[in-house]
């Protein structure tokens, strides 16, 4: 589907919104993040941007966002987030974890490689909001956050590059909630030794605590009127675009579907290590020791476990059989649940309970 | 023909060599021995060394990215086709997909990037090599640009 379906694209109804100089300045239906980021893609990939400049606007229900290159288990809590139903998402540009809700609004500027300038992309951003709101003191940063009274992050950066095209898209933090932020921003598993891209923790805050006044419509509003931008030079009106309609994007679920894969958004995760002691006791007889945990992953996958337990708590060569059976496996809860019941279910009376409590402490250390 | 003929010759031909290496210009001395640079629209540079070509970015590809943080390469057996996307670079200014210049197979990849993924901007042309492939289509690299012609297209580009 790479760049053959643009008539398709540029059909009837979406052409005659395009301005003379070939802008269109757009805002997607879905709130879906998958559907979202699967439209981005399309269109770094099917729209020949030379002479384009598209800016969409967008926002999903509540999710978790990672970077191309990041650690879904150093950057957040896949358990807390399995229990409120979040969803986590890797997107493909670079840059840190972020949380989107439907306070949360997202802005791409998709240009062509040779236009692409992101500082000049925030100054759009920060000139819209010093309109609608003129004593509010925002700026962007070296680090391309945008930054409230010089302290408080309201905004961040994350931008991709590819053969001709290149999308910068940014955050925009208008009323999310803050505790469900903060309660899933954490990592799951302790102990990650990896060279993934780290985020970088900023305090953050709502443009609505320091201007109560500014609603959703007026923010969308004031972003999308960027008609006074004149090194911009959009001006054309909002269009409302369904990024599920596969008439219009043809190829689009298949890129939605990509981004849902367990392979996409686990497997991608840069190899890394886990070294980490664990505390076990025995429900009965509540004999107590330590552990050595020593996991290898490579594509979300553990390529190697080496569990060493203290006081011959357990036999070594049991401990080695569960090893067998974890090494390979999805570095998932259910999968290694799954794994190792059978050889639980093999054994009996102590064996067995501290064989179970054993394998539950090594699936609490996955999230 | 006698001995001392031979060694007269042979005198000759390594005076030649000699006068051939000294005054020829350093960049075309270079490529000799180093073997050829050849390069995809999309800047990245392969050098073929018998029959293993070297893959990395060219210079204007790591300027334009900015400090390069992160290396995501692929697996050492991966088959490759022309074209297909094999990995990416996460830099300070955004993530950038990496693409074969030929069909073939990985036979090394860069181990020194994960700890020093800055080599990829220090010494693109050297040490900050990607990855190195068996070479399945020597045709393929007809279709690449030789030093002067990738020369003349990024100056298209800056233009």
């Amino acid at each position: 589907f790479r760049k053959t379906h643009l008539s398709g694209f540029f059909s009837a109804g979406i052409h005659s919104k395009l301005t003379k100089d070939g802008s269109l300045i757009f805002q997607s239906k879905s709130t879906d993040i998958h559907q979202n980021l699967a439209l981005e893609d399309w269109i770094e990939t099917n729209v020949d941007l030379t002479n384009r400049r598209l800016f969409l606007l967008w926002r999903s229900h509540a999710a978790v966002v990672i970077g191309r290159h990041q650690n879904p288990w150093a950057e957040c809590d896949l358990g807390a987030m399995w229990r409120a139903g979040v969803p986590l998402a890797r997107r493909r540009s670079g840059g840190g974890t972020v949380y989107h809700d439907m306070g949360n609004l997202n802005l791409t500027f998709f240009s062509c490689r040779k236009l692409y300038d992101r500082q000049r992309n925030l100054k759009v951003v920060t000139e819209a909001l010093r309109r609608a709101r003129p004593e509010l003191d925002v700026r962007a940063t070296e680090r391309l956050d945008i930054v409230l009274n010089g302290k408080y992050k309201i905004s961040g950066s994350a931008s991709r590059l590819s053969r001709k095209a290149s999308y910068h898209h940014c955050t925009l933090l208008h009323s999310a909630d803050g505790s469900a932020l903060q309660s899933v921003l954490r990592p799951s598993t302790p102990g990650i030794h990896s060279n993934a891209t780290p985020s970088v923790v900023s305090s953050v805050t709502n443009l609505t605590d320091h201007a109560p006044s500014l609603t959703w419509e007026e923010l969308t509003q004031a972003l999308s009127n960027l008609s006074y931008a004149p090194y911009f030079g959009l001006s054309s009106p909002l269009s409302l675009l369904d990024p599920s309609d596969e008439s219009l994007f043809p190829g689009i679920g298949c890129m939605a579907s990509e981004l849902r894969s367990w392979d996409w958004t686990f497997g991608k995760t840069p190899k890394f290590t886990i070294e980490t002691e664990l505390s076990l006791s025995d429900d009965l007889t509540l004999e107590h020791t330590t552990a050595q945990l020593h996991i290898e992953l490579k594509n979300g996958l553990i390529s190697s476990i080496v569990i060493t337990v203290q006081d011959q708590w357990l036999q070594q060569t049991l401990i080695n059989e569960l090893c067998d059976v974890l090494t390979g496996e999805r570095f998932c809860p259910h999968r290694v649940a799954a794994a190792v019941s059978t050889l639980i279910k093999s054994e009996q009376d102590e064996t067995q309970r501290r064989l179970h409590k054993l394998s539950n402490t090594v699936i609490s250390v996955m999230g | 023909a006698t001995r001392s003929d031979f060694s007269s010759l042979w005198s000759i031909e390594t005076a030649a060599v000699f006068v051939l290496f000294v005054c020829v210009p350093r960049v075309w001395f270079l490529n000799f021995f180093k073997g050829t640079l050849k390069f995809t629209d999309k800047h990245e540079w392969v050098r073929v060394e018998g029959s293993i070509g070297t893959v990395g970015i060219s210079n204007y590809a790591q300027e334009a990215l900015g400090d390069v943080v992160y290396c995501g390469l692929p697996e050492v057996g991966q088959k490759l086709e022309q074209m297909e996307e094999f990995g990416a670079l996460e830099s300070v200014k955004a993530a950038s997909e990496l693409y074969s210049p030929l069909t073939g197979e990985v036979s090394e990849i860069n181990t020194e990037l994960a700890e020093n993924p800055g080599l990829v901007n220090k010494d693109c042309y050297g040490e900050g090599w990607l990855i190195k492939m068996s070479i399945e289509k020597p045709e393929e690299l007809d279709g690449l640009m030789d030093q002067s012609a990738y020369d003349k297209f990024v100056k298209s580009l800056e233009d």
